[in-house]
C-alpha cells in the first residue's frame, strides 16, 4: 500500500524542512519519494493543511491503579461527560481508556507516557494502556522510595547492585524508564514525616533525597536507558520552592536528567500573600544546564482532579479538596494520593500558577529542553492543550486571557511583559522531534524516509487552538485513523519497552526478598505477552549499551 | 465441541436442559439478548479478560453489567465517593502495621490468608523486628479468627447498628470529647483508644460483607482523626469472584463501577437502579446472561427470569437456564488474569490444570459472532 499526501506545509525540524511539499508511506512506514513514478494506492491533497509527526507526550497520566481510582471516585465527572455539550472542558476530560486514545488521536497526538506506575501494578496499567486504542504508549516505572532500593543504599552496596535492581524492574515491569517521585519523601511518610527537602535524612534508612536522585540518575545512565531518570522533586506547590529545583539542577551534575511538571516548582516568597513566580531565576538555571531537560505541568482553569504519587504533598493539600473528598495510599514501594481540586480564574494563587507555567514555556529558549505537559489531569486535563498552543502562539491571545485574571496575581509575575511567540517549528520541536529524542524514539517524532507512518495534518486559521483540537487528518501506522477531528477508524497500538540485560543472580535475589518480605514468587508483578489479549500488545526500544 | 464434559456429568452446552452444540447455543443466547428490552449481565465471576468481553457486550446490547459482590464493593466505594480515605495494600500492612485494628466478623471468609499473611508475620517495616498488636473490635468476646493462636485485645462491640454506635464513641474518645452513653465501659474505650493512638503505622482491616455504609464510613473517620498526628491506614477486604478487578476494569472501560447501564447510549450509573435483584423483581429486565466462573452459586431471585448461564458444568440450578454453556474455572483451565487479594493488585495467574474448556471472553464472543451486527465494539 502506497500513500501519497501532497502539497502539504511540511514541518519537520528533525529533518530541516520547513516548506510546500510531498510525503510518501509505504505500508506503516514514511518513505522517499518513489524513483520510478510508482502510482500512490491512495492521494490525499493536503494544499494548505500543516504537516507534523505524529504528538508526541511525555508525561500524562492515563492509565494504571491511581488514574483508575480517580475515575471510580469522581463519577460526577463521567455525568458532566454524557450530558453536556461538546464544547465545555469537563465533557472532554478523556476518562475511560477509549476516551483517551480518541482524544488524544483526534488532537493528531500519536504516542503517550503514562508516567507514574508502581512496580507492583505494571500489569494493571499494562492492561489499561491495552485498552487504549490508536495511540501508541509507554509508561514509567516508579523506585527511589521502596525499601528494596533504599535497603541496598542503606547497607552500602555497589552502584553496580543498583544498576542491576534498575534493569531488573525495567525488565520486569516493561518500562521505558524510571521515574522517582519525591526521593524518599514518601517512605518517610509512612513514618509520620510531614515534610521532606532534597538533604533531609529518611528515617532508619539514613540516605538523604540528593542520594537517591543521584543513584538512580547514574544507574539509569548505565543501564543505556534513553530516557533520563524522571524526577519529580520534593516540596511540590510550596512558596520558595523554586529554591528546591534549582539545588536539583545543580545536582545533575552534567548527567542527564528530566525534571517533571516545573511549572509547581516555580514559586516564590514575595509579594502581599507571600507567594510568587520565581519562573524568571527556573527559567535562568534550566537554561545553563544543558543536561537538564524539563515538562512544564500547566495549569488551566477549570474541574480536574490532581493524581500523585506524592503522598507528602497529596496529604497536606486534601483540605483543599474540591469535591470535598480524596484517597490516600501507603503502597509498596510508592504511594498515591487523589485529590479532586478545581482553579479558579479568580484565585490569586491559582493565577500565578497560571502565569508561571506560560513564563517557563517563554522564558526557557531552547524547545529541545522543555516540554509540552499539563502534567494530565493535576494541572488540566490534556484536552486543554489547543488552549494552550494558542497562548504560546499568540500574545494577543495571551493578552485577553490575562485581562481575566488578578492584576494583584499578575503584578508578581513577568507574564505580561513576555512577548515572544511559538513558531510552528518550534511547536514542532517541543512537542514531536525533542520528544522523540528524550525518549530514545529514532523512528517517531520526525517525517524522514523510515520514521513510522505517524503523521497528523491541521488545517490552519485565525484560531490556533481550534486548528490544533481538530486535526485534518492523522495517520497512525501509515493507516488513515482521523478525519476532521473525528475518529475513523479504530485500532491498536503498542507499549513501548526497554529490555535490558538483567543478572541471574538480582533475579534470584529478588525472588528471596519477595519472598522473604511479602511472602509473594517475585513474579507476581510480570506482564506476559499472554495476559493482554491484543495482537503485538508491545514493541522493544533499544538501550544504548 | 463436546457435549459431555471430562465427568459426563452436563452437556457442555444445552438449551432448556437438552444437549446442543455450542454453535446452537450461541445463537440462542444472541436471540434471548436480542429480544430483551434491557438485558442484564449479573454474577460476573470472571477473570479480567472476561469482564472486558462482558462490558463490550453489555455496551453492544444496551444492556447493565452487575456483579455478585456488587452491594459490597458498593458500600467501600461510596465511602471513598463521598469522604476522604486512607488506604494500604496487604503486603505493606504485612510488613509495616504495627497496630492491626480488626473490625466486624466475616474477615477470614473474606480474605483466607488473613491470619497467616498479616496477622501472625511479624512486622518488619525497615527489616526489623517489631511488636504488633492485634485489636478487635469483635461481634462477641469469644470470636476467634480461624487459624490464629496469637493474642488479639477483642472489646465485644456488636454488629450492625450497635458497631455504629460503639465505632462512634471510640471515635469521639480519640479525638478527646465526652461520650454520654457507650455501651463499651469507658475504660475499655479508653484503652482501646490509647492504642490506637499510639500506634506508629496502624491499619484497620474490614469487610464490607459485613459491614453497613454508616460502620464503614465511621471507620474511615476514626483513621482520617488518627492522622491528624500519628500514621494509621485501612485494608478493606476484596470480596470473592474477582470482585475488585472486575470493579477496576469496569472503571477504566466504561468509567463507573458496575450497576451501570449502556441502554442510553452512554454508560449511565445507578447502584439502586441498576441492581440486578430488583431488575428482575421489578420485571424491568427479562434475560440475564449469569457468569460464575469462580464458584457463586446462582442465586434464587435468577429464576424469575429467562436466563443464559456461563458457569462450571457442575453448577446445581433449581430451575433450568433456557441456555447453558459450560466454562472453565480461570487459572485453573486457562491462563487468567485476577485480582489478588494477597498482592492486593492485578496478577497473571498461569493455568494450573490447561483444559479445553472455553474461558469466559470465549464464550461471550461466541455470543457476541452470532448478534446481528449493530454497530463495531468500541472495546
Amino acid at each position: 500500500m502506497l500513500t501519497h499526501i501532497r502539497n502539504a506545509h511540511i514541518v519537520d525540524p528533525a529533518n530541516g524542512r520547513d516548506e510546500i511539499g510531498d510525503l510518501w508511506m509505504r505500508g506503516e512506514t514514511i518513505v522517499a519519494p518513489p524513483q520510478n513514478g510508482a502510482q500512490a494506492d491512495e492521494t490525499f491533497d493536503a494544499s494548505g493543511l500543516i504537516a507534523m509527526a505524529g504528538g508526541i507526550d511525555i508525561h500524562s497520566h492515563i492509565a494504571g491503579a491511581n488514574v483508575n481510582t480517580a475515575r471510580l471516585m469522581l463519577p460526577e465527572h463521567h455525568r458532566a461527560h454524557a450530558g453536556r455539550p461538546a464544547e465545555t472542558r469537563l465533557s472532554q476530560v478523556g476518562w475511560t481508556t477509549f476516551d483517551t486514545g480518541r482524544l488524544y488521536a483526534e488532537m493528531g497526538f500519536t504516542t503517550v507516557v503514562e508516567p507514574a506506575v508502581a512496580p507492583h501494578t505494571a500489569l494493571h496499567a499494562h492492561l489499561e494502556l491495552a485498552d487504549t486504542p490508536i495511540i501508541d504508549k509507554a509508561l514509567l516505572t516508579l523506585l527511589g522510595n521502596d525499601d528494596f532500593v533504599l535497603g541496598l543504599m542503606r547497607s552500602g552496596e555497589s552502584a553496580s547492585a543498583i544498576r542491576d535492581h534498575v534493569a531488573w524492574t525495567l525488565q520486569t515491569t516493561r518500562a521505558l524508564g524510571i521515574k522517582v517521585v519525591n526521593a524518599g519523601g514518601v517512605a518517610a511518610f509512612k513514618d509520620n514525616v510531614r515534610s521532606f527537602s532534597f538533604d533531609d535524612v529518611v528515617p532508619y534508612y539514613g540516605v538523604t533525597s540528593r542520594a537517591i536522585v543521584k543513584a538512580l540518575q547514574k544507574a539509569v545512565h548505565e543501564i543505556g536507558v534513553p530516557h533520563p531518570l524522571h524526577v519529580h522533586c520534593n516540596n511540590l506547590g510550596l512558596p520558595g520552592n523554586f529554591e528546591t529545583a534549582l539545588t536539583t539542577i545543580a545536582a545533575a551534575e552534567g548527567l542527564p536528567l528530566h525534571l517533571a511538571h516545573v511549572q509547581f516548582y516555580g514559586y516564590g516568597k514575595e509579594g502581599p500573600q507571600g507567594f510568587s513566580s520565581a519562573a524568571p531565576q527556573l527559567a535562568e538555571a534550566v537554561n545553563a544546564a544543558k543536561s537538564v531537560t524539563v515538562d512544564v505541568g500547566q495549569v488551566m482553569f477549570g474541574q480536574t482532579v490532581t493524581i500523585s504519587s506524592d503522598v507528602v504533598r497529596q496529604f497536606s493539600a486534601r483540605g483543599s479538596a474540591r469535591p470535598k473528598k480524596y484517597a490516600i495510599l501507603d503502597g509498596d514501594a510508592n504511594g498515591f494520593g487523589i485529590v479532586p481540586y478545581e482553579y479558579r480564574a479568580g484565585s490569586f494563587h491559582n493565577a500565578v500558577q497560571f502565569a508561571v507555567g506560560l513564563e517557563l514555556f517563554l522564558m526557557i529558549d531552547d524547545p529541545w529542553r522543555v516540554f509540552f505537559t499539563t502534567d494530565h489531569p493535576n494541572g488540566a486535563p490534556f484536552t486543554a492543550y489547543p488552549d494552550i498552543f494558542a497562548l504560546l502562539m499568540d500574545k494577543d491571545v495571551r493578552a485577553e486571557w490575562l485581562s481575566r485574571l488578578p492584576a494583584e496575581a499578575l503584578g508578581v509575575t513577568t507574564l505580561p511583559s513576555l512577548k515572544r511567540e511559538y513558531t510552528l517549528n518550534e511547536i514542532a520541536i517541543m512537542t514531536r522531534a525533542a520528544p522523540a529524542k528524550l525518549l530514545g524514539l529514532p523512528d517517531r517524532g520526525h517525517l524522514g524516509a523510515g520514521a513510522r507512518g505517524d503523521v497528523a495534518l491541521y488545517r490552519p486559521g485565525k484560531d490556533i487552538a481550534q486548528m490544533f483540537r481538530a486535526a485534518a487528518l492523522v495517520f497512525k501506522d501509515g493507516e488513515l485513523v482521523v478525519r476532521e477531528g473525528e475518529v475513523t477508524r479504530y485500532k491498536y497500538g503498542r507499549a513501548l519497552h526497554v529490555t535490558p540485560t538483567v543478572e541471574a543472580s538480582m533475579q534470584r535475589r529478588m525472588s528471596e526478598y519477595y519472598d522473604e518480605r511479602y511472602g509473594l514468587k517475585a513474579d507476581f508483578m510480570r506482564v506476559p505477552e499472554g495476559a493482554i489479549h491484543r495482537p503485538q500488545p508491545f514493541e522493544a526500544v533499544a538501550c544504548a549499551r | 465441541m463436546s457435549l459431555k464434559d471430562s465427568t459426563g456429568v452436563e452437556a457442555a452446552a444445552s438449551i432448556d436442559g437438552a444437549p446442543a452444540s455450542l454453535a446452537a447455543a450461541a445463537a440462542a443466547a444472541a436471540r434471548l439478548l436480542t429480544q430483551s428490552g434491557q438485558p442484564l449481565i449479573a454474577g460476573l465471576g470472571a477473570d479480567i479478560d472476561g469482564a472486558r468481553a462482558a462490558i463490550a457486550l453489555a455496551e453492544r446490547v444496551g444492556g447493565v453489567i452487575e456483579h455478585t459482590h456488587s452491594a459490597a464493593l458498593m458500600r467501600d466505594l461510596n465511602s471513598m465517593r463521598e469522604t476522604g480515605v486512607m488506604l494500604t495494600t496487604p503486603g505493606e500492612a504485612r510488613v509495616r502495621a504495627d497496630v492491626v485494628l480488626l473490625v466486624g466478623d466475616g474477615l477470614t471468609e473474606t480474605w483466607p490468608g488473613l491470619a497467616e499473611r498479616l496477622l501472625t508475620a511479624p512486622a518488619r517495616p525497615e527489616g526489623v523486628d517489631v511488636g504488633r498488636r492485634i485489636v478487635w473490635l469483635a461481634p462477641k468476646l469469644d470470636a476467634t479468627i480461624p487459624g490464629f493462636v496469637g493474642d488479639i485485645e477483642i472489646v465485644a462491640a456488636g454488629l450492625g447498628s450497635t458497631l455504629a454506635a460503639n465505632l462512634a464513641a471510640l471515635r469521639a474518645r480519640i479525638k478527646g470529647r465526652p461520650v454520654a452513653q457507650a455501651r463499651i465501659p469507658p475504660p475499655a474505650l479508653d484503652a482501646f483508644a490509647g492504642v490506637l493512638k499510639a500506634a506508629r503505622f496502624g491499619v484497620a482491616v474490614w469487610t464490607a460483607a459485613s459491614l453497613g455504609a454508616l460502620e464503614i464510613e465511621m471507620i474511615n473517620g476514626l483513621v482520617r482523626d488518627l492522622n491528624e498526628t500519628t500514621r494509621f491506614s485501612t485494608l478493606p477486604l476484596a470480596p470473592g469472584d474477582n470482585g475488585a478487578g472486575v470493579l477496576v476494569a469496569c472503571g477504566w472501560i466504561a468509567g463507573f463501577p458496575m450497576r451501570t447501564g449502556f441502554g442510553a447510549g452512554a454508560p449511565v450509573h445507578d447502584p439502586w437502579r441498576f441492581d440486578a435483584e430488583r431488575l428482575v423483581a421489578s420485571g424491568e429486565t427479562d434475560c440475564v446472561l449469569w457468569i460464575s466462573a469462580l464458584g457463586a452459586a446462582p442465586p434464587a431471585w435468577l429464576n424469575a427470569a429467562n436466563v443464559i448461564a456461563l458457569c462450571e458444568p457442575t453448577t446445581q440450578f433449581t430451575k433450568k437456564p433456557n441456555v447453558r454453556i459450560a466454562i472453565g474455572r480461570p487459572g485453573v483451565d486457562h491462563d487468567s488474569v485476577l485480582h489478588s487479594p494477597d498482592a492486593g493488585t492485578l496478577v497473571a495467574v498461569t493455568a494450573s490444570a490447561q483444559s479445553a474448556t472455553l474461558s469466559v471472553a470465549e464464550a461471550l464472543q461466541r455470543i457476541g459472532a452470532c448478534l446481528a451486527e449493530t454497530r463495531a465494539p468500541p472495546c
